[in-house]
C-alpha cells in the first residue's frame, strides 16, 4: 500500500462520471461511471466503485467533487429560488437597476423584488456614505414571508464589507435568521453589476445548494465516509469546503473544467502547459500558468448574465474540426515559446492528439480522469484584491493587507490556517487614476482543514 | 435631425471603442447608463453641426476619473444635470443643446445618458475626434474658447464651478477635485456658441461611431473582414496583424506606462501606451504616433481591444487613421503630440 493521506477526487461530467483514489498523490483506483440524471447518485455511484476497486486500507481523509450543476441550473432555468436584491449605492448608482440587462426568463424566475439604499464604501474612507438602515429594514420587512434568499452588494464592498454585514443582520432580524443572505464582497472584484449579478445567482441557487450539501453528506455518509472532509472544485482551480459553498454557491461555476485543468498539469508535473480536454462532442482548450487555470478577463456570462466569479479561460470546438482545433491550441499559447499540449479526456483523445499542432504533446496517464486528479489533489483557495493609490511605502503596507486578506479567504473557505501560503501578488496599473494606482490581488491555498 | 434610440446604442459604443484608441475607458458601463435613459425617457434628438443656431448654447458634458471607479460607483445621472445646472446657474442661461467632448470611449455614452434626461438635442460631433486624456485637449482651445467656467459634480450633490486662467489649470483643479471627491466626477465645460461649432468641433462624429460599430458588427456576422471595413470607413492605414507577444507594464514619473509586442506579418510592431496608444514602431521604426489614431483591434471580431485588455495571445490587427487635421497644427500639436506625452521625438506623418 502507498502511504499519504488518502483522497477521492470525483468530478461529475455530462456523459461520465469519474472518480480517482489517491494515497498521498500516487493512485490507488480509477473508475468512470456513466453519469447519472441526479449528480449526487453519480458521485455515490463513483465513490463506491472506488470502495469496491480498493476495499481495503484507510478510508479518505477528504472527498473533493467537480459539478456542473450550479450551471446547469442557471442556464436552464430550474430549481432557483427567488431573491430580494439590495443594492447600498445611494444616492448613486441607481442609474442602471439591479438586474435590468437580464434574459426577461431569467428575470421573472429569479427576481422576488429589489432597493437600491443610501450607503457604499468608497475608495477611501472619506468617500462613505453612511448605511439607511431604515430602508434596508423596509425593504426586507416588504418582502418578509414572499422570499427567503435575499443578495446584498454595496457599492466598493471589495475594499470594506462593513455595511454588507450590517444590512444582513438587519434582513435577518426583518425575515427570520433561516433566510439566506448573500454578500457581494465574497462574489468577485470591483465591477458593481457583474458582482451583483454573481451575488444574486449565489442566492437564486442558494436552497438548490444547501439541497445538494445535505445530499452528498448523506451520500457518503452512507458509504462509511462520514469522518471525511467534503469539498467542492470553485472555478478558480482551487476547492471549498461545502460550509463556505452554502454562502457562496456561484463559486461552483466552472468547477468542471478548472478540476480538468489542474488535473493535466497535476498529471504531468508541468505548471504551465496547453491544455486540450476531449469530449465525446467538443473539446476545450484553456492554459494552466503557475499551476492553476488561466482565468478569463474580463468575466463571463452565464444564462445570459455577466458576472465575474472566476472561471477559466476556455476555447470551445467541435471535436472533429482538426482545423478549429488546431487555431484554439495556437491561440491559447501564451508566447512565442510554445508550451507543452497535454491531451486529456474521455473522448478520443489520441486522434485529437495526432492532429494536433504543439511540437510537444503530452498525453498522461489516466487522463481520461484528469478531473477526478484534479479535484482530489487541488488545494483549498481564496482571493483577495484591493485598489491602491499610494507611493512606495503605501503600496509595500498595502500589498501586506492584501496578502492577508487573501490568507483569510482561503481559511473561511475550509484550508487550514496553519497551512496556507500566499501566491505573488499580482499587480495591474489602473489607468486615468493619479498616484500611480495599482489593483492588487492576491491569491492563497492550503490543504483541506481536518474536521 | 435624426433620433437616437437603443437598437442604435450599442453600434455607438462599440465604435466609441475603436475610436478611444486603447483608452477612454471601456465604453460598456457607459452603454448601460445610456441605454437605461433612453428607456425611460424616450430616443434622443440628433442635430448636425449645420443645423444649430448661431446663437446656440452648447455645452459638452463628460465623466473624469477612473474608468474603474465609474464600474463600481455607477452614476445615478444626476451628476451630469448636477454639474450641467450649475454651469448654466454662472452662463445666465440654459444650454440648447449638449454633446460629446470626446467620441473615443466612455464618455461618448454619458452625454447621451444626459440628453435623454434632459430632453435636449445632441450634436453631432465631438471636441477631440478621439479620447484623449485631459480637459485642456479640445479642439475649442485651439479657436480661443476657453473651458472655463467649468462646473464639476460629484456623487454627493456637490457641485464646485472653476474659473481658471487657463485650460490646462483648469485641467490640474479638476484632477485634484476629482481625486477628492473618490478619483469621479461628471463635468460640464468649453461652452460654445453655435456659430463657433465648425471650428471648434470634429463634425459627424457620432454618425461616425455608429457607422464604425455597424460595420464590424454586420461584417463579423457575415464572415467577412471587420478590420478591413473598419479601416476603409477611418482612411486608416493597416500598420500590422499577428499576435500579442509581450506585454510589459511599468511606472514612470508617476504614469503607468506600458509597452506591447505584437509578432506576425514577416514582423515586430511595438505599441507604447499610457492611457491611450501613443506611439507604434515596425521593426523599430516609428510608423505611427499620436494624435493620429492607434486603433487595436481584434483581429476576428474586429472588437477594439483597450490598454488594460492587452494580453499575451492576442490576435489583434494595428491599424492608424488620421487625426482632425487641426491636431497637426504647431499649438495643436503642442497638446497632443509626442513629445507632450514624454516621447523625444516628431509627429510622424502617416503613409499608406
Amino acid at each position: 500500500m502507498s502511504g499519504g493521506v488518502r483522497t477521492i477526487g470525483v468530478d461529475v461530467g455530462p456523459t461520465n462520471t469519474d472518480g480517482a483514489l489517491l494515497a498521498g498523490d500516487v493512485p490507488v483506483a480509477t473508475v468512470k461511471v456513466p453519469s447519472a440524471g441526479d449528480p449526487v447518485e453519480s458521485v455515490r455511484t463513483a465513490v463506491a466503485a472506488l470502495m469496491r476497486e480498493a476495499p481495503r486500507g484507510p478510508r479518505a481523509a477528504h472527498v473533493a467533487i467537480g459539478l456542473r450543476t450550479a450551471a446547469h441550473a442557471v442556464t436552464r432555468r430550474a430549481g432557483l429560488t427567488r431573491v430580494g436584491v439590495l443594492r447600498i449605492g445611494g444616492p448613486v448608482s441607481d442609474a442602471v437597476p439591479p438586474l435590468a440587462q437580464w434574459p426577461a426568463d431569467l428575470r421573472t424566475a429569479v427576481h422576488a423584488g429589489s432597493a437600491m439604499v443610501d450607503g457604499g464604501a468608497g475608495l477611501t474612507r472619506a468617500d462613505a456614505v453612511a448605511l439607511d438602515r431604515d430602508a434596508v429594514a423596509r425593504f426586507a420587512g416588504a418582502l418578509a414571508g414572499r422570499c427567503d434568499a435575499f443578495a446584498v452588494t454595496g457599492v466598493f464592498s471589495p475594499i470594506d464589507d462593513t455595511q454588507e454585514h450590517e444590512a444582513a443582520e438587519i434582513i435577518r432580524r426583518e425575515v427570520g435568521t433561516d433566510a439566506f443572505v448573500g454578500l457581494s464582497a465574497g462574489s468577485g472584484g470591483l465591477g458593481l453589476i457583474e458582482r451583483e449579478n454573481g451575488t444574486v445567482l449565489d442566492a437564486a441557487l442558494s436552497r438548490h445548494t444547501r439541497a445538494l450539501a445535505d445530499a452528498l453528506t448523506a451520500a457518503l455518509g452512507a458509504l462509511g465516509l462520514s469522518s471525511a472532509t467534503v469539498l467542492v472544485a470553485r472555478g478558480d482551480g482551487t476547492l471549498t469546503s461545502l460550509e463556505y459553498l452554502r454562502l457562496h454557491p456561484g463559486l461552483a461555476l466552472g468547477s468542471g473544467p478548472a478540476g480538468t485543468l489542474r488535473g493535466a498539469g497535476l498529471l504531468t508535473g508541468l505548471a504551465d502547459a496547453v491544455v486540450a480536454d476531449v469530449g465525446a462532442r467538443r473539446i476545450r482548450v484553456g492554459v494552466l500558468a503557475g499551476g492553476f487555470p488561466q482565468e478569463s478577463r474580463p468575466g463571463v456570462v452565464i444564462g445570459g448574465v455577466p458576472v465575474s466569479f472566476p472561471m477559466p479561460d476556455l476555447i470551445r470546438v467541435p471535436a472533429d474540426d482538426p482545423d478549429a482545433f488546431e487555431e484554439a491550441v495556437d491561440r491559447m499559447q501564451p508566447g512565442a515559446a510554445r508550451l507543452p499540449l497535454v491531451v486529456v479526456g474521455g473522448g478520443s483523445a489520441a486522434s485529437a492528439a495526432g492532429s494536433a499542432p504543439a511540437a510537444d504533446i503530452v498525453l498522461p496517464e489516466h487522463g481520461l480522469v484528469a478531473g477526478a486528479f484534479g479535484a482530489a489533489l487541488s488545494p483549498v483557495g481564496g482571493a483577495y484584491e484591493q485598489l491602491v493609490r499610494t507611493g512606495e511605502a503605501g503600496e509595500a503596507h498595502a500589498v501586506d493587507e492584501v496578502r492577508e486578506g487573501a490568507r483569510r479567504s482561503a481559511v473561511r473557505a475550509g484550508a487550514d490556517p496553519r497551512r496556507v501560503v500566499v501566491l505573488p501578488v499580482e499587480r495591474v496599473p489602473v489607468p486615468y487614476l493619479p498616484g500611480p494606482a495599482f489593483s492588487l490581488r492576491a491569491r492563497a491555498v492550503g490543504p483541506p482543514s481536518p474536521l | 435631425m435624426r433620433e437616437i434610440g437603443i437598437e442604435q446604442l450599442a453600434d455607438i459604443a462599440r465604435g466609441a471603442g475603436i475610436l478611444g484608441t486603447g483608452g477612454g475607458g471601456d465604453p460598456y458601463v457607459g452603454l448601460l447608463l445610456a441605454r437605461e435613459a433612453v428607456r425611460r425617457h424616450g430616443p434622443v434628438t440628433v442635430v448636425d453641426i449645420d443645423e444649430v443656431p448661431a446663437d446656440a448654447t452648447v455645452v459638452p458634458i463628460s465623466s473624469m476619473g477612473a474608468p474603474t471607479v465609474l464600474l463600481e460607483k455607477l452614476p445615478s445621472g444626476r451628476e451630469e444635470i448636477n454639474a450641467l445646472r450649475a454651469l448654466e446657474a454662472v452662463l445666465g442661461r440654459p444650454a440648447t443643446h449638449l454633446v460629446p467632448i470626446e467620441i473615443g470611449g466612455v464618455n461618448s455614452m454619458i452625454p447621451l445618458a444626459a440628453a435623454a434626461q434632459t430632453g435636449l438635442p445632441i450634436v453631432d460631433g465631438d471636441a477631440m475626434g478621439r479620447a484623449f486624456p485631459e480637459a485642456q485637449m479640445v479642439l475649442p482651445g485651439l479657436i480661443g474658447v476657453s473651458n472655463s467656467p467649468m462646473a464639476l459634480a460629484d456623487d454627493k450633490g456637490n457641485t464646485i464651478v472653476v474659473r481658471a486662467v487657463d485650460n490646462t489649470e483648469a485641467e490640474r483643479i479638476a484632477r485634484a477635485v476629482c481625486v477628492e471627491r473618490g478619483c469621479q466626477i461628471s463635468c460640464a465645460d468649453t461652452v460654445l456658441r453655435g456659430d463657433q461649432l465648425r471650428d471648434g468641433l470634429v463634425p459627424a462624429t457620432l454618425t461616425l461611431a455608429e457607422n464604425l460599430g455597424r460595420v464590424v458588427r454586420e461584417a463579423h456576422a457575415a464572415h467577412r473582414d471587420p478590420v478591413a471595413e473598419a479601416r476603409e470607413l477611418l482612411g486608416g492605414v493597416h500598420l500590422s496583424a499577428g499576435k500579442v507577444v509581450d506585454v510589459e507594464r511599468r511606472t514612470e514619473g508617476g504614469f503607468a506606462r506600458g509597452r506591447a509586442r505584437l509578432e506576425g506579418e514577416g514582423a515586430v510592431l511595438e505599441l507604447d501606451f499610457q492611457n491611450e496608444h501613443l506611439l507604434a514602431r515596425r521593426d523599430g521604426r516609428v510608423v505611427a504616433t499620436t494624435p493620429d489614431l492607434i486603433c487595436v483591434l481584434d483581429t476576428e471580431t474586429g472588437e477594439p481591444v483597450t490598454t488594460e485588455g492587452l494580453r499575451y495571445g492576442l490576435r489583434v490587427t494595428v491599424l492608424a487613421a488620421p487625426c482632425d487635421p487641426r491636431w497637426l497644427s504647431p499649438a495643436g500639436l503642442a497638446l497632443t503630440g509626442p513629445r507632450y506625452f514624454g516621447y523625444d521625438l516628431d509627429h510622424h506623418p502617416l503613409s499608406g
